[in-house]
C-alpha cells in the first residue's frame, strides 16, 4: 500500500485544517442543538425517520475514488430532511435540521468506531456544514409557509429551489474538500477543486437527486415516501460500493504484480512502493488529473516489471548499476507487456519512456508524457535515498540537480525540490 | 430430432402472442383517457427503451419503472398503450423477433394492468390517501409483468434453442434480476406521486437521473473487473517468458478449470474465483531463479527446495488482493496429492482445498499434453488414461471422473506445437508439474517428477 491509501489511514490522526472544519462544524451543531433544546422538536416521527436513515447511511459508508469515504444514503437523507415542506407536515426549522443531522451522524459513526472500521470525523463535520448551507438557501427561497399543492406553478419553483439548495451544499463541500486536498497532498487548489467538481457531477448528482426525491415524496405523502424512495438510494449505494470494491481490487492487484520484482530479487523490498509514493507526491504537486494520477502511480509501481524477462537479477536491485541500454530494453519489454493487457495503454507509454534521458526524450518530443519524467526522477531519487543506500536528501538533490536538463526534466526536479523542502520522507 | 416440430411451432407461438397483444391493445386504446399525459409517458417509454439497448441487460428494466408510474397516474389501460409505443424502440433484429418482443411486452403489460385493476389500485390524486393500497397494487402488477414476461421468453427460448437455453435464462437472468425489478416498481410509484404532486413529466428526471448514474457506476465496475483480468493475464504472460515450454500453460489451466467448474455447476462468484486461481497457480515461479527453471538436467536438493517454495511465493504475492479465500488456498495447495505425498503441507484426501484438487488435475493434464524438452506431447486420450490410472493416488477420483467426462464431451485445445521440439541433447530439464516421470506412469513420493 502506498501513497493515497496510506495518507487516508492516518487522516483521522493528522487533521491539519481538518481541526478548523471540525471546530466550525461542532460550533454550528452545538448552537443549533441549544436552540432546538429551547424550542423543542417538532414532528418527532419525521425527525426520527430521517435521523434513522442518516445513521444507517453513515454506518454503511464506503471509500470510492480512492480518496475519501462517501455515504450516499446519509447525505441524501440529510439533504432531504433540510428541504421538507407541506402539506404532509409542518417543516422543521434550520436549527432542528442541523441538530437532527448532527446527532444522527454521531450515532451512525459510533458503531464504525467501535468496530474499528475506517471513518472520518472531518467528513461528518463537512456534512453538517453543507446541509446547513442547503437548508439556509432553500428556506431563503421557499419560506416555511409555502408547500406543495399539486399545481405545476407551485411545484416548479420548489423543485428549482431544492436543486439550488443541493447545489449550494455540493459546492460548499467541494470547496472544503479541495482545500483539504491542497493541504494534505499539496495539490494546487484549482486542480483539487476541479477534481471535486467532477466527483460532484457523478456520485454527487445521484445523492442530490435522491435528496430531492426524498424531500418531494415525503412532503406529498408523509412517511410512506422514505421506504419507496430508498430504492434508488440503495441502488446507487450498491452500484458505487461495487465500483469502489472493484477499484480497490484492481489497485491491490497492480501493487501485488509490482511486488513480483521484489520476490524475484530484481528490486529491494518496498522499492516499488517507495518510488510510487514519491511519484504520486510529485504528481499531486503538479496537479495532474485523477486519471493521470492513477496511471502515474501504476507506471511507477510497474516500471521494473520488464526486468522479469531478463535472465538474472542485478545485486541489490539497483537498476542504476545497469547500462542504459539494458534499462531501456527492460522498460520496452515492460511497456509491451503492460500494453498487452489492453487497458493500461497510458501506463505502458509512461513506462516505455521512463528511462529516457530528458535531453533525448521529452525535450525534443512533446508526445512523451511528463509522467515518464516523473517516474524517471522518482526512480533516481529512491535509488539514492531509499532504504540501504541511505544518502541524505540534500546530497541526493545535489546529484540529481547535476542532471537537470540532460538526464532529468527541470519541471519535475523543481517539483521534487519543493516536496523534499516540505520534509518528504519515505 | 425434436428440432423439427419445435421450429414449426415457433411461428405459431409468435403469431398467437401477437394476436393476444393486438386484442389487448385495441381494448386498452378504447379505455384510455388523458391523451397528453399518455403521450408524455409514451415519450418516456421510448427513451427508457433506447437507454436500455446500450447494455445487454433485461429488456423490461427501465420501462417497468415507467409502466408502474402509468398505472397510478393514467390508469392501467394507458399502460398497455405506453408499453406498445415503448416497444417500438428496439435493437436491430430479424422482423419476427421484433414482432415477438413488441407482442410480449404488450401482453405482459396487459396482464399487469388486469392485476392492478383487479386489486382496485388507486388512479390519479386518490393515491395521496391510499399509499399502502398503491404499494400493494403496484408490486403485484410488477410481479405479474415479470412473470408473464418470463413465461413468454421461456416459451420462445425453449422452442428456438431448447431446454438448455431456458435453464441458462432462468438461472442467470430471472434469478438475478427479479428482486431489483420489484424494487423498480416502487420507484415507478414514487415517480407517480411526484408527477401528481405537480411536477408532471419532470418527475422522470428525478427518477431516471439516479438510475442512469447507478448504471454508469455498474458499468465502471464491470470495466474494472475486466481490467483486472486483462492485467493478470498480461502479467502471467510476462512470467512465462522465462520458460519457453510452459508458455500459455496458466491460460490453458484457467480454461480447463473453467470447463470443470461449469460441469460442477459452481456459483458465478466461485466460477470466477476458480478461473483466477487457475490462472495464478504458478505465479510464485517468479520467485524461482531463472537458472533453475531453465536448467537442463536433474535438479539437486537445494534447487528442488527452491521449486517447492513456489506455491508459498505465489500466496505471498497475491495475498493482498481481495480474492475469495479459496483462491489463495488453491494456489498454496495445488501440488498436494490425494494420498498425502504432495507439498507444501502434505495434506491428503478432502483436507486438500476443493479448488486445489481441481487445479491439480488440470495442471497435470496440461503438462502431459504439452511438449517438454525431454519428451513430446502426449495425446489427449493417452493423458486421460494416465489420470484415470492415478486417480486414487494423486487426485480426487470423483473430480477426475468429472474432468474426463467434460474433456471427452467438449474436447481440449492443447498447447500449440510452435514450442521447440524435444531436444535429444538435453538430458533432463524437468517440469515440476510433470507426472509422467515416476514409476508406473505417475510420480510418487518426491512429488510430480522431481518438481
Amino acid at each position: 500500500m502506498t501513497g493515497l491509501a496510506d495518507t487516508d489511514r492516518i487522516s483521522t490522526r493528522n487533521l491539519g485544517s481538518g481541526v478548523v472544519i471540525l471546530v466550525a462544524g461542532a460550533a454550528v451543531g452545538l448552537a443549533a442543538f441549544l436552540i432546538t433544546v429551547r424550542h423543542g422538536i417538532s414532528e418527532w416521527s419525521f425527525a426520527v425517520t430521517f435521523g434513522g436513515l442518516i445513521a444507517i447511511g453513515e454506518m454503511v459508508q464506503f471509500n470510492v475514488y480512492g480518496n475519501r469515504n462517501r455515504a450516499p444514503i446519509a447525505t441524501s437523507a440529510a439533504l432531504g430532511y433540510a428541504m421538507l415542506r407541506g402539506p404532509a407536515l409542518s417543516p422543521p426549522d434550520i436549527a432542528q435540521i442541523i441538530t437532527v443531522v448532527g446527532v444522527a451522524t454521531m450515532i451512525g459513526v459510533v458503531p464504525r468506531a467501535v468496530a474499528g472500521l475506517q471513518w472520518d470525523v472531518v467528513v461528518s463535520a463537512r456534512r453538517v456544514m453543507s446541509v446547513a448551507c442547503a437548508a439556509i438557501v432553500f428556506t431563503a427561497v421557499i419560506p416555511v409557509s409555502e408547500g406543495w399543492n399539486g399545481s405545476w406553478r407551485q411545484s416548479m419553483p420548489i423543485i428549482l429551489a431544492m436543486l439550488l439548495g443541493v447545489l449550494a451544499a455540493g459546492v460548499t463541500d467541494a470547496l472544503i474538500g479541495a482545500g483539504q486536498a491542497t493541504e494534505r497532498y499539496n495539490r494546487p487548489f484549482p486542480a483539487a477543486l476541479r477534481d471535486e467538481l467532477v466527483i460532484l457531477g457523478q456520485i454527487g448528482m445521484a445523492m442530490g437527486i435522491g435528496a430531492v426525491l426524498l424531500a418531494a415524496g415525503t412532503s406529498l405523502v408523509g412517511l410512506w415516501a422514505p421506504p419507496l424512495v430508498v430504492v434508488p438510494l440503495l441502488l446507487t449505494q450498491f452500484a458505487f460500493r461495487r465500483f469502489a470494491s472493484a477499484q480497490r481490487t484492481y489497485r491491490t492487484t497492480v501493487r501485488s504484480m509490482a511486488r513480483s520484482t521484489e520476490i524475484a530479487g530484481f528490486s529491494s523490498p518496498g522499492q516499488n512502493a517507495r518510488t510510487a509514493t514519491l511519484a504520486v507526491a510529485i504528481g499531486n504537486d503538479l496537479g495532474l488529473t485523477p486519471a493521470r494520477m492513477e496511471a502515474l502511480e501504476y507506471a511507477a509501481l510497474l516500471s521494473g516489471v520488464g526486468q522479469l524477462a531478463l535472465a538474472d537479477p542485478s545485486p541489490g536491485g539497483a537498476s542504476l548499476l545497469r547500462t542504459r541500454e539494458e534499462r531501456q530494453r527492460a522498460a520496452e519489454i515492460g511497456a509491451s507487456v503492460i500494453e498487452r493487457s489492453g487497458v493500461l495503454d497510458h501506463v505502458a507509454e509512461i513506462v516505455r519512456h521512463s528511462n529516457d534521458p530528458y535531453r533525448h526524450g521529452r525535450a525534443n518530443n512533446a508526445n512523451i508524457p511528463v509522467e515518464s519524467g516523473i517516474v524517471n526522477v522518482a526512480l533516481a531519487y529512491e535509488q539514492l535515498v531509499g532504504e540501504g543506500s541511505g544518502q541524505s536528501p540534500d546530497k541526493a538533490m545535489e546529484s540529481i540537480g547535476l542532471g537537470i536538463g540532460a538526464e532529468y526534466d527541470p519541471v519535475v526536479v523543481e517539483s521534487l525540490r519543493r516536496i523534499v523542502g516540505r520534509g518528504f520522507r519515505f | 430430432m425434436a428440432l423439427g416440430p419445435r421450429t414449426r411451432i415457433l411461428p405459431l407461438a409468435v403469431a398467437a402472442t401477437a394476436v393476444a397483444a393486438a386484442v389487448s391493445l385495441v381494448l386498452a386504446i378504447g379505455q384510455t383517457e388523458q391523451p397528453f399525459v399518455v403521450a408524455g409517458f409514451c415519450l418516456l417509454a421510448l427513451v427508457a427503451s433506447a437507454l436500455r439497448s446500450v447494455h445487454t441487460e433485461r429488456p423490461v428494466e427501465l420501462v417497468s419503472v415507467v409502466l408502474a408510474a402509468v398505472y397510478v397516474v393514467a390508469g392501467p389501460a394507458a399502460a398497455v398503450v405506453v408499453a406498445a409505443v415503448g416497444s417500438l424502440a428496439q435493437a436491430r433484429a430479424p422482423i419476427i423477433k421484433r414482432v415477438f418482443n413488441s407482442a410480449q411486452r404488450i401482453v405482459s403489460a396487459a396482464a399487469a394492468a388486469v392485476v392492478y385493476a383487479a386489486l382496485n389500485g388507486p388512479v390519479g390524486d386518490e393515491v395521496f390517501h391510499r399509499v399502502p393500497d398503491a404499494i400493494i397494487a403496484v408490486t403485484a402488477a410488477t410481479f405479474a409483468l415479470l412473470l408473464v414476461n418470463a413465461l413468454l421468453l421461456t416459451m420462445i427460448l425453449g422452442l428456438e434453442r431448447g431446454r438448455h437455453a431456458v435453464a441458462e435464462f432462468l438461472r442467470h437472468v430471472v434469478r438475478t434480476t427479479a428482486v431489483p425489478l420489484l424494487g423498480y416498481g416502487l420507484l415507478g410509484l414514487s415517480m407517480a406521486v411526484i408527477w401528481l404532486g405537480g411536477l408532471n413529466i419532470f418527475a422522470a428526471f428525478l427518477i431516471l437521473g439516479p438510475l442512469v448514474v447507478a448504471r454508469w457506476a455498474l458499468s465502471q465496475y464491470a470495466a474494472e473487473r475486466r481490467a483486472q483480468s486483462a492485467t493478470l493475464r498480461a502479467f502471467i504472460q510476462l512470467i512465462e517468458v522465462k520458460d519457453l515450454y510452459t508458455r500459455g500453460h496458466s491460460e490453458r489451466v484457467s480454461a480447463g478449470v473453467g470447463l470443470l467448474g461449469r460441469q460442477l455447476a459452481l456459483s458465478e462468484d466461485r466460477q470466477n474465483a476458480l478461473e483466477h486461481a487457475g490462472l495464478l497457480h504458478d505465479v510464485g515461479k517468479v520467485g524461482v531463479p531463472t537458472s533453475i527453471i531453465q536448467k537442463p538436467g536433474r535438479l539437486d536438493d537445494s534447487e528442488m527446495d527452491a521449486i517447492r517454495l513456489h506455491p508459498a511465493r505465489g500466496v505471498e504475492l497475491i495475498g493482498n488482493i481481495p480474492f475469495l479465500e479459496e483462491v489463495k488456498s488453491a494456489v498454496l495447495h495445488h501440488h498436494e496429492k490425494y494420498d498425502g505425498t504432495g507439498y507444501p503441507a502434505g495434506l491428503s484426501g478432502v483436507n486438500i482445498p476443493y479448488f486445489a484438487r481441481i487445479i491439480g488435475i488440470v495442471d497435470a493434464f496440461d503438462c502431459l499434453t504439452s511438449t517438454r524438452s525431454y519428451r513430446p506431447a502426449r495425446g489427449v486420450e493417452e493423458t486421460l488414461a494416465i489420470l484415470e490410472q492415478d486417480k486414487r493416488s494423486h487426485f480426487d477420483p470423483e473430480l477426475v471422473d468429472a474432468f474426463v467426462q467434460v474433456i471427452r464431451a467438449q474436447g481440449w485445445q492443447a498447447a500449440e506445437v510452435v514450442q521447440p521440439a524435444p531436444d535429444a541433447s538435453v538430458q533432463f530439464s524437468i517440469d515440476h508439474d510433470d507426472l509422467s516421470l515416476g514409476e508406473g506412469g505417475g510420480a510418487s513420493g518426491s512429488a510430480a517428477g522431481p518438481g
